[in-house]
């Protein structure tokens, strides 16, 4: 016991030195509630699965009838650190509303930026049977070879070349040289700040914008590629894609 | 003296009594101890830290794996092609019968000393014991169900809601229990009482053919079917001409890599004699068909070909017979008839 005590402030200094340092909510702790919202948009008009017809940079029109991406190991930075959710992960499911929102509690304090990883981190793909989220009922998760669906995209296009002019894009893989698994950070815009605050709720809310997946820094023509189903080069092109499709939309600070 | 004896002795019992009836009043589960045989190595990881055994998770696992509801007609459970009787291989298919008239593409393999793998299916494409059912469960030409209604069947069941809580505490039905279950069932068929075991243990010895065989196996082939496995878990390409229907190229499909084109796991020598016919896409029929394949039949050009068959291997027509001998010692019949294991 006398030796732990020893430790105690050694331990304290690092954790307080190293910028990384992940921030635990002790018991005694004054919290308030952090509530993430995402909206998917495509270029900036709330997203209508199987209504709208939308048109990607190449001229090419689409419809989509699912959208789905898994949202995990969510953070909230501060100047000395982060604060991570607990068994951090979400399924964002535009055809399911409540999917789109979620809260968990944060210590009082003001944080500048959000950290985030698209996708479901390597060590929940090889873990075995999980539930929640990551239930295998959400048809996230490919049964011949273990991993989950990070991103998926369904749709209809006239350009595409495969059966029913389907757009079919489930972007998975999760190691080695297929790992599609984006960690991203959104500085919250100038002059803005997260403060969470004793019993109160405070939002972030995202845009997630859809045309992003055709362009920057990969050309992706549907009339080239309307089906990917696989991990590998075309499931990392679409995945550098798509990890710049987030924005922070904005911040609203201590609602009751 | 004597009552001091007497007080003592009844105080044991009332103890006893005590710890009995405390025993009995908890009804959580009972835990099990999976047992490593002697002289083998440890399991690589430890399939069951996430998902204690216990008694009753296992007669559930087992309950399910003997399910035919599992399937979308109702009439492919796990067991049905995984056969005890053939040591939980399919006995005497080269492909297994699937949902609606369908066959599936590879040789079931048997299930036994699972808890030693770390990768699952002829491909690896598994990387949990939890989560391989959800392939067969699914696969159109297999079981053919969604798991979505197969949890909707367990839950109307009157049992299955009882044991589901008698394994995990409360009567919730998921598909991460189902799962579960069913890898502390798969997970605990161990086979390792052939009479190579028992010669192994001093308690039976070889025939001089058997004993031959033996030293031929362990010169020539048991590099890959590594003692006391009779796998070494690893993938490899042993030289078989492509089924120019299946076009099945292996291990390639998991990993994208031209390296592991037609690699595919080397499977355990345990029970060989009763998981006919062999090889991935069961062309081989017989012991000595699959013997002469790396005898006179491998093909040398491929590029991925394992490095230890470039020049296949030397057998003679003695040899072949003293190395069946030796195959046959390796069926465990305590497990292929173990009422435990059994529906």
């Amino acid at each position: 016991m006398k030796n732990r005590l020893l430790l105690l402030p050694i331990f304290l200094a690092i954790a307080f030195t190293n910028s990384s340092y992940q921030k635990k909510i002790t018991a005694k702790e004054k919290t308030g509630t952090l509530k993430i919202t995402f909206i998917n948009t495509v270029k900036g008009n709330p997203l209508q699965l199987n209504e709208a017809s939308y048109t990607n940079p190449f001229a090419e029109q689409y419809t989509v009838s699912k959208f789905k991406y898994y949202v995990s190991n969510i953070a909230v930075a501060f100047p000395d650190g982060i604060l991570t959710e607990k068994e951090s992960y979400h399924l964002i499911d535009e055809s399911k509303p409540e999917s789109l929102s979620f809260s968990f509690y944060a210590s009082v304090n003001t944080y500048h930026s959000l950290l985030f990883m698209l996708g479901v981190d390597s060590i929940k793909n090889v873990s075995g049977a999980q539930t929640g989220a990551l239930d295998p009922l959400n048809d996230m998760f490919w049964t011949w070879n273990t991993g989950y669906v990070m991103a998926k995209m369904e749709g209809n296009s006239p350009q595409s070349t495969i059966v029913n002019s389907k757009v079919e894009f489930h972007i998975g893989g999760f190691s080695g040289a297929d790992n599609v698994l984006k960690k991203l950070k959104l500085n919250f815009p100038a002059g803005q700040a997260l403060e969470i605050r004793e019993s109160k709720t405070s939002e972030i809310v995202i845009e997630a914008d859809l045309d992003k997946w055709w362009q920057d820094p990969n050309d992706l023509k549907i009339a080239n590629n309307a089906l990917c189903t696989t991990p590998g080069s075309l499931a990392k092109k679409i995945a550098d894609n798509y990890s710049k499709m987030f924005s922070i939309k904005n911040i609203t600070n201590n609602q009751n | 003296m004597k009552l001091r004896v007497i007080i003592s002795l009844c105080s044991c019992v009332l103890v006893f009594v005590f710890l009995l009836g405390a025993g009995k009043r908890s009804s959580g589960p009972d835990y099990l101890e999976f047992k490593i045989p002697e002289g083998w190595p440890k399991p690589p990881t430890n399939i069951f830290t996430n998902n204690r055994l216990t008694e009753q998770g296992f007669q559930l696992g087992k309950k399910l794996f003997y399910d035919g509801r599992l399937s979308k007609d109702g009439n492919f459970p796990c067991a049905s092609c995984h056969q005890q009787f053939g040591a939980f291989a399919t006995y005497d298919h080269d492909f297994s019968h699937g949902f609606n008239n369908t066959l599936t593409i590879r040789n079931a393999p048997a299930l036994f000393n699972l808890a030693w793998m770390t990768r699952y299916h002829w491909d690896g494409g598994i990387n949990h014991i939890e989560v391989q059912p959800l392939a067969p469960l699914t696969a159109q030409n297999e079981m053919g169900e969604k798991i979505d209604s197969i949890l909707r069947k367990l839950k109307k069941d009157p049992d299955y809601p009882k044991l589901f809580k008698a394994a995990f505490g409360t009567p919730e039905i998921n598909s991460q229990r189902m799962l579960k279950a069913l890898a502390q069932f798969t997970g605990s068929i161990v086979s390792s009482n052939s009479k190579y075991d028992k010669v192994q243990r001093g308690e039976l010895s070889f025939t001089a053919n058997e004993q031959k065989g033996y030293t031929l196996f362990k010169a020539k082939c048991a590099a890959c079917h590594k003692e006391p496995l009779f796998t070494d878990n690893s993938f490899r390409n042993n030289g078989m001409a492509v089924n120019t229907f299946l076009n099945d190229y292996g291990r390639m499909r998991i990993t994208n890599n031209k390296k592991d084109s037609l690699k595919f796991k080397v499977p355990s020598l345990r029970n060989i004699v009763l998981t006919f016919p062999y090889m991935h896409d069961g062309r081989f029929y017989s012991l000595g068909s699959a013997i002469d394949h790396y005898r006179t039949g491998i093909v040398t050009t491929q590029p991925t070909l394992d490095s230890l068959l470039l020049n296949r291997i030397a057998i003679t027509n003695y040899e072949k017979n003293d190395l069946i001998y030796f195959l046959n010692t390796l069926t465990d019949t305590t497990m292929t008839r173990n009422p435990r294991f059994a529906q």
